[in-house]
């Protein structure tokens, strides 16, 4: 479009711009302000925007079953550990270590820590669905995309009319609302004993993703030109050795981001969490919704705190992903 | 690619769709038929249609469902005029995009329990939109069936609008120069380009939306759960929400199974369109 314009009509839509995006995050802003507020001060009628006494109690109370001066060399180890991973990081990118080795790595270290903690550290309850949340986050993310970049590279290249009729199966199912397929496994689960295990959620969490999956990662495969495998296996690459060795390094980015919305999808999921787990494996929607139907006053600060604590992985995804996921929000959409 | 090779990459995603989603909906079909609460999970009763005709005849599930459409009448149309008013903005400007597009998506991709929880606390006794009502309108903010009905579709727009915002904004990056050159020739104003340039160019975009917000809303849950507190006073349950009361707060599992056939059919009947004509174009294009 035409951008000749004059600096009072920039001026106009900017401040509208802005208007729009303190609507979006003001209700986070208030949450934020909450989480460090003593219950007496988060219920006044008035509310307090400054002159509250800062806190750091409830989120101690939400994560810790210890008084937080015991835990804090335990967490000053754990920031450390963060720092070296961002170092080992940094020094990766700089030498020819291959980018998802580096990944392999670090995801390794920080899950066998995230392991380890509960043991040196008395944790709360709220630590082990956080746990939950990870172990199933991370087994859909593996399985999921694995099985879907097989499907979406062989839908991106087989032109037969069973490939159609798998991608509109596909569109299908995507619509299918959850409580079709959900109560059937609550009933099989019941039955069976599987019923509030991690595996039962990852694999229901898996096949809700497929549909999503294959396609948005077809689209990505479709834009790598045929003569690049062909050329591997000219070179005696059988099939298989040539899409592991030279697609998927260079679909890398779009692998990403269908990942990306993977991990969202799982880590995001209430419904299906909410009826296939009780304590064992619920993960960390199951556990704030705990929070949701409470009149008692002191709920409001330690629900700010869950909810801050849920949140920021996701602003850490925006913050660190956005590329990615812009790509694939417009993508999805432009040739969906 | 032969035949063979692609039956063998695809068929890890294909059993997993076949076993985890096919099956159970065929298991959700065999269920409706059965008399099944908690108490005779390992010996169902067949009863035939009786749990089909005692959702159709159940006032309950009629009164979630007009509910649901009037949800989706409100909440659809909404997010679009405004993601679209938002992303004509955005097309606007150049410095700070990235900040405004990265702040608006937080409400759209945060886990949405967490999302309206957050939504809600601004209207809890002590929220500071409770608190600027009284103080900038004189409005005491009650909860009551009207209110929280009203507060379920403000917290709908609040949380899908971005994604329309964003799909549209990725459309005007691709809006051609030379028709909104020709327009500006022939001397149309903004209004007039906006009109018969830039929304045709985004017709199919904006079909998708509809179609992605519609199912969406269809199958609204996590808000309702949310924003009522689980308390039917309020009497706003969508049909999802109602579904999952009729399982595992009544343990009417059958009656529930019976119930999740039948808004099968509902969304069916909105895709099928949509579901051949993407078979057409697939078939083109292959």
């Amino acid at each position: 479009m035409t951008r000749t314009k004059s600096p009072l009509t920039r001026l106009v839509v900017h401040v509208l711009l802005l208007a729009w995006v303190l609507y979006s995050v003001l209700p986070f802003g208030w949450t934020l302000l909450n989480s460090f507020k003593r219950p007496v001060d988060a219920n006044m009628r008035i509310p307090k925007i400054i002159g509250f006494e800062a806190t750091s109690k409830n989120y101690a109370d939400l994560w810790l079953y210890m008084p937080p001066e015991e835990f804090a060399p335990i967490g000053i180890a754990l920031l450390a550990l963060v720092a070296m991973l961002v170092l080992f990081a940094l020094w990766a990118r700089r030498g020819t270590a291959s980018g998802p080795t580096v990944t392999l790595v670090i995801v390794g270290v920080l899950i066998a820590a995230a392991l380890i903690l509960p043991q040196v550290a008395n944790m709360a309850p709220f630590y082990s669905y956080f746990l939950n949340s990870v172990i199933v986050t991370v087994g859909t993310l593996a399985i999921s995309i694995s099985i879907a970049c097989l499907g979406g590279y062989a839908l991106a290249r087989y032109t037969g009319i069973v490939g159609v009729i798998i991608l509109v199966a596909a569109l299908g199912f995507r619509a299918l609302p959850r409580m079709a397929f959900v109560l059937p496994y609550y009933y099989l689960g019941q039955l069976s004993g599987m019923y509030d295990t991690h595996i039962l959620l990852i694999l229901i969490l898996v096949a809700v993703n497929q549909p999503f999956a294959i396609w948005m990662l077809r689209s990505f495969f479709m834009e790598i030109p045929r003569e690049i495998e062909e050329a591997a296996m000219m070179d005696g690459a059988g099939r298989l050795q040539s899409f592991l060795r030279v697609i998927i390094p260079i679909t890398w980015p779009g692998i990403i981001t269908t990942s990306l919305f993977t991990l969202l999808l799982a880590y995001n999921e209430f419904l299906l969490a909410r009826i296939l787990t009780q304590t064992n494996a619920a993960t960390l929607p199951v556990a704030i919704a705990q929070y949701t139907s409470g009149e008692d006053a002191s709920y409001i600060t330690i629900a700010a705190a869950a909810s801050v604590s849920i949140s920021l992985p996701i602003v850490f995804v925006i913050i660190f992903f956005q590329k990615y996921l812009i790509k694939g929000l417009a993508s999805g959409a432009v040739k969906g | 690619m032969d035949r063979k090779t692609f039956l063998t990459f695809i068929s890890p995603s294909v059993a997993m769709m076949l076993l985890l989603m096919v099956f159970p909906l065929v298991t959700a079909i065999w269920l409706g038929f059965q008399f099944i609460t908690f108490r005779n999970l390992d010996a169902p009763q067949w009863v035939g249609l009786a749990n089909y005709t005692e959702v159709l005849t159940d006032s309950a599930f009629w009164e979630a469902l007009r509910f649901t459409l009037f949800y989706i009448v409100i909440t659809v149309p909404s997010q679009i005029i405004i993601g679209f008013l938002v992303a004509l903005l955005l097309d606007q400007v150049h410095r700070f995009r990235g900040f405004y597009i990265a702040a608006s998506l937080l409400p759209f991709i945060v886990t949405p329990v967490v999302g309206t929880l957050i939504f809600r606390t601004m209207f809890d006794r002590a929220g500071l939109y409770t608190y600027l009502l009284n103080a900038l309108f004189d409005y005491r903010l009650v909860m009551n069936t009207a209110t929280v009905r009203a507060l379920i579709m403000l917290h709908g727009i609040w949380y899908t609008t971005p994604f329309a915002m964003i799909t549209l904004f990725a459309g005007l990056q691709t809006l051609p120069q030379e028709p909104m050159e020709a327009a500006t020739v022939d001397g149309a104003n903004a209004l007039q380009k906006t009109w018969y340039v830039i929304i045709p160019h985004l017709r199919s975009l904006l079909v998708f939306i509809s179609l992605i917000g519609i199912m969406d809303a269809y199958r609204v849950f996590d808000s309702i759960f949310v924003i009522t507190k689980q308390n039917p006073l309020f009497k706003a349950d969508s049909i999802m929400y109602y579904n999952f009361k009729m399982a595992l707060s009544f343990g009417q599992i059958g009656k529930a199974n019976a119930m999740a056939v039948i808004t099968v059919i509902g969304v069916f009947v909105v895709l099928i369109p949509f579901l051949i004509t993407t078979y057409r174009q697939q078939m083109e294009e292959r």
